[in-house]
């Protein structure tokens, strides 16, 4: 056998701790790459991805069947890089119907497939005969909708849904077979197309003026960009992005600090092996060869356990929140696992090669005494120093400790801070979400909802075989009869009306408030709430979109009337096109109309089932809603992304302390043996160990919180910006106190999560085996 | 405790390794104010001996009593608290700490026992001048010699009073004049009614320090007689 294999295969069997630790690290370190690489890579373009994965199309067109032919339109495409259609297009009105879905354009499609808009059935089947029907639903976002359900509409085929499938570009909001859009009496023509060239608004506006070419200039119904798909995509879903983007960037940067950090200290260990192994006729090349090869070998079972482990726990986490997108069956770059699978062992030759290099260099004598050899200058003079104090000389001697090894402390220290900026961040994020989402979706158990009825112009959505609200008194009676009840502390009524806000691209809803607003309705985050007619208060997000103030003035026009109406706040709500106004306004828009629904707030100690007897008493035609369900499904796939993330990479910095008191365990052993046999006992000399990692931790402590608290303000404000809103003190001032000392603490609990196992096997190092080793 | 009184009791000590028997069936008695060296080839067991009695090992079978303690029934904290006040240790290579000035090795034992650093550093010194290095104090391992080095392991294993100390090779790794002076040292610790118990090769150590030769072979012992010191 080789005799450098030979010897790096007979350290690797004898050091099985260094081995493990090695092999441990490196696994959750190419783990840890892979996420951070595939969160990186995710981030980047999520849209484009799934774009891309489903042929999205650049361009959707709906034809007058009166103006043209399929023929006509077949011929046309010709022009365009890939087509798909024409297919019957109808408008589905559920408003009539049992099942409230609004108002759906529905597709008929054959098959989800074709070089145009490949629909990703993600649940259930595609539509393959008639009365069948695919609702288009973003993965996860049906909420307690199952497939199996019936829409059952007057005059129309019933249609049972067989299906939640996505498209991207959005081209309908159901599909149902051909021969079933025909019985839905079709009122236009899909043609989707793909273009050579659709970078921009220009570029796609060529390709529809190449498509359309020769055909009457009126057969146009409307059209649909993937430009302007994208934009509503990313504005609502752009906020995981930075929030992957520094995960993915905290990943690489620890994988890299911890791969290093136990690497070259593994080898700086073994220096004295390695002037034996100079003694004994090695040369200067066998021996780096010798712990090269030693490191290589649990460092590439690591890195290919980790790059498996990496795929399957990282892409979890990705599509979680990339999904949204419409990625439904994420899988990672192949060159994320070539990165992963040969830029870790090479990363960590690279880690071993300068230490070993220096090994090279040293002569065998000097090497063999390695470790033995006396510290001198600023180590000494602290040790000094501290062995003057008054503290236990367990811990003055572990406080001392970190000062022998600098650099090997100043990794540790840098791992130790990257797990405490990392919770900080976490925890910052998570409060965030959740201040957020309290805010606009207060769970507030002491808050009854009540509907009356339809909203304005629509019906109220309901489950097949119950009862529509419909209050029985009238609305003034209503809010008369839940003031009076006792427990009653606030009551606030509401209505809304969809509206078209002229200059506009979209509808907006106006939300009517009456009643305790103050207490009940949204927070005003500036400005003031109406107190008159023609004021209202909006989101950020809708004078984002908008290029809006407060103080502009908008027109909005609904049931045939028309009024100018002046922004007067901003407040806080994450719905962009949803606007505030008072009840006075009402009377502009829909003269008569009543409340549809009322919110009570109760007093403390007023108890719910009775109270909403009292109410179903006062007004059986009134429907009491369930304890509303704040829980946002973006904030729940952030905090579990946080969650997840902080552990593994709070784990691979605890592993870094872990091995650092390896490390310093097996070059003291002398010492601590030295240290037993004049008395210390072996909890003592956990606590000397414990100690100088907790030394590191107090310190990555106070560095980590401060810079992951900056690093939180970066993050809010750049997911605000994604989300088109304003990074409001509520998402930035999260950090209270208690909370950055709890976090604080964090710096030492991962020093000594990390540092206490291989602490006590230090404490129960033999010491007759150590002392006689000489 | 008394000149004659037994410090160490070893009995039918058995101490098995996985391959081999280091001590079979010994049993060893050292009284108080005796001077005892344990000698015998590379692998007899002496060593083994010694650990035993210091606490350092446990026996497979038999029972170790010093100070009147079964060491068999201590447990590691046990063991630690034993060895702080019971015993003083010197080693063959000295086993200071290379990053404590030699004042601060000394002083060292005394603050794991509770006592205060200025009283422990005080204690230290005394030590210090009474074995000739006050002037080398403040300076680390490293840089004292070898007889030095020894002389603060001594001063470090007195520390606390022991009423036994135990040296496994103590100039083993010294030079003759330096082995010279760390016998003499010995010598005056055993003449004030120090108990010694002295692992050694050392034919001549053993025979200026000692009161009583045992001769350990195979992991018992073989011999042993009583000595008038050279």
């Amino acid at each position: 056998m080789n005799p450098v294999w030979h010897a790096a295969w007979a350290a690797v069997r004898r050091r099985k701790l260094q081995t493990i630790v090695i092999g441990v690290v490196v696994c959750a370190a190419s783990a840890t790459l892979v996420m951070a690489l595939g969160l990186l890579e995710a981030s980047a373009a999520p849209f484009d991805r799934a774009f891309a994965t489903q042929q999205g199309a650049h361009l959707a067109v709906a034809f007058d069947p009166e103006k043209v032919s399929e023929a006509d339109l077949t011929r046309a495409a010709g022009h365009a890089e890939a087509s798909a259609g024409p297919f019957l297009q109808a408008t589905v009105d559920t408003s009539t119907g049992d099942v409230f879905l609004g108002t759906l354009t529905v597709a008929g499609r054959a098959d989800p497939g074709g070089p145009v808009d490949r629909v990703s059935v993600w649940q259930g089947r595609w539509a393959t005969s008639p009365g069948e029907i695919v609702l288009n639903r973003t993965p996860g976002a049906v909420g307690r909708m199952d497939v199996g359900f019936r829409i059952s509409l007057p005059g129309r085929p019933a249609l049972t849904v067989v299906g939640f499938a996505h498209s991207v570009t959005g081209s309908a909001d159901a599909w149902v077979t051909p021969e079933q859009a025909t019985a839905l009496q079709p009122t236009a023509l899909q043609m989707l197309y793909r273009f050579a060239h659709a970078g921009t608004a220009a570029e796609v506006d060529a390709g529809q003026a190449a498509v359309t070419a020769g055909l009457p200039a009126d057969a146009v119904l409307g059209t649909l960009s993937h430009l302007t798909v994208k934009d509503k995509a990313t504005s609502e879903l752009g906020v995981f992005i930075p929030f992957l983007m520094i995960f993915g960037v905290l990943g690489l940067v620890v994988a890299v600090l911890i791969v290093a950090n136990v690497v070259s200290g593994a080898v700086v260990a073994g220096l004295r092996h390695i002037g034996m192994l100079k003694a004994i006729g090695f040369t200067p090349n066998q021996v780096m060869a010798v712990y090269l090869v030693m490191v290589s070998i649990p460092a590439v079972t690591g890195c290919a356990l980790g790059t498996v482990a990496g795929n399957l726990v990282g892409k979890r986490i990705v599509q979680d929140a990339v999904e949204g997108f419409g990625v439904d069956e994420l899988s990672f770059a192949p060159w994320v696992n070539v990165v992963a699978a040969l830029g870790m062992p090479v990363l960590v030759a690279s880690a071993a090669l300068v230490p070993a290099l220096r090994a090279r260099r040293l002569p065998a004598a000097r090497a063999i005494s390695a470790g033995t050899t006396s510290r001198t200058g600023r180590a000494l003079r602290i040790q000094r120093w501290l062995s003057g104090t008054r503290l236990p000389r367990p811990v003055s001697l572990g406080l001392g400790m970190p000062f022998a090894r600098t650099g090997r402390s100043a990794l540790t220290l840098a791992s130790v801070v990257l797990g405490v900026m990392t919770v900080t961040l976490a925890a910052g994020v998570t409060m965030s979400m959740t201040a957020y989402n309290n805010a606009v979706r207060p769970t507030d158990t002491d808050r009854v909802e009540l509907l009356a009825g339809p909203p304005l112009g629509a019906p109220v959505m309901t489950q097949p075989g119950v009862e529509p609200p419909a209050a029985k008194l009238s609305d003034a009676q209503d809010e008369s009869m839940l003031r009076s009840l006792p427990g009653t502390t606030a009551v606030l009524a509401t209505t809304q009306l969809n509206t078209e806000v002229a200059g506009g691209t979209q509808e907006a809803r106006i939300v009517f408030h009456r009643g305790d607003t103050a207490a009940l309705g949204p927070r005003v985050l500036t400005g003031h709430w109406p107190d008159g007619p023609g004021q209202v208060v909006v989101p950020s997000r809708f004078l984002n979109q908008r290029g809006l103030s407060v103080g502009d003035t908008i027109t909005v026009q609904a049931r045939g009337n028309r009024t100018q109406v002046k922004i007067v706040g901003v407040v806080l709500t994450n719905n962009a096109d949803q606007i505030f106004a008072d009840w006075s306004t009402v009377d502009v828009l829909a003269p008569g109309a009543r409340a549809s629904s009322y919110l009570v707030r109760m007093a403390p100690g007023t108890d719910r089932a009775a109270y909403t007897a009292a109410v179903s008493s006062g007004d059986p035609g009134l429907r009491v809603l369930p304890p509303r369900d704040g829980t946002s499904s973006t904030a729940v796939i952030i905090i579990s992304a946080a969650l997840v993330l902080t552990l593994v990479l709070g784990a691979v910095a605890a592993l870094g302390v872990f091995n650092t008191v390896v490390l310093n365990a097996r070059e003291r052993r002398r010492d601590l043996g030295m240290l037993k046999s004049i008395g210390m006992t072996p909890r003592q000399v956990t606590v000397l160990l414990v100690t100088s990692m907790g030394a590191l931790g107090v310190v990555g402590g106070l560095i980590g919180v401060p810079i992951g608290v900056a690093v939180h303000r970066l993050v809010v404000a750049a997911m605000a910006h994604a989300g088109q809103s304003d990074a409001i003190d509520i998402l930035l001032d999260v950090y209270h106190a208690s909370a950055l000392a709890l976090l604080a603490l964090t710096g030492i609990v991962i020093a000594v999560l990390g540092a206490l196992v291989p602490a006590r096997g230090a404490a129960r190092l033999s010491i007759a085996t150590v002392l006689h080793n000489e | 405790m008394q000149n004659g009184d037994a410090v160490v009791e070893m009995t039918n000590v058995r101490k098995e390794y996985s391959d081999s028997i280091a001590l079979d069936g010994l049993s060893l008695t050292v009284r108080a104010g005796e001077a005892v060296a344990v000698m015998g080839p590379s692998g007899s067991g002496k060593s083994t001996l010694l650990n035993m009695i210091a606490g350092l090992d446990r026996p497979t079978s038999g029972s170790v009593v010093v100070h009147g303690s079964d060491l068999g029934v201590l447990d590691e904290t046990g063991l630690a608290l034993f060895r702080r006040r019971g015993i003083g240790m010197i080693f063959q290579f000295f086993n200071l700490l290379d990053d404590l000035s030699a004042l601060d090795n000394v002083a060292l034992a005394a603050q794991l026992t509770g006592t205060a650093s200025g009283q422990a550093r005080k204690r230290a010194l005394e030590l210090f001048g009474e074995l000739g290095i006050t002037h080398r104090k403040n300076v680390y391992p490293a840089q004292l010699s070898g007889g030095e080095r020894q002389r603060v392991a001594v001063a470090r294993a007195l520390m606390n009073r022991p009423a036994l100390l135990l040296a496994d090779e103590p100039t083993g790794a010294l030079d003759s004049r330096s082995g010279e002076q760390v016998m003499d040292l010995l010598l005056d610790l055993n003449q004030i009614g120090q108990t010694l118990l002295l692992v050694t090769h050392d034919e001549r150590l053993a025979t200026r320090c000692a009161t009583r030769l045992i001769e350990v072979v195979d992991g018992r012992i073989a011999r042993e007689h009583s000595m008038e010191r050279a």
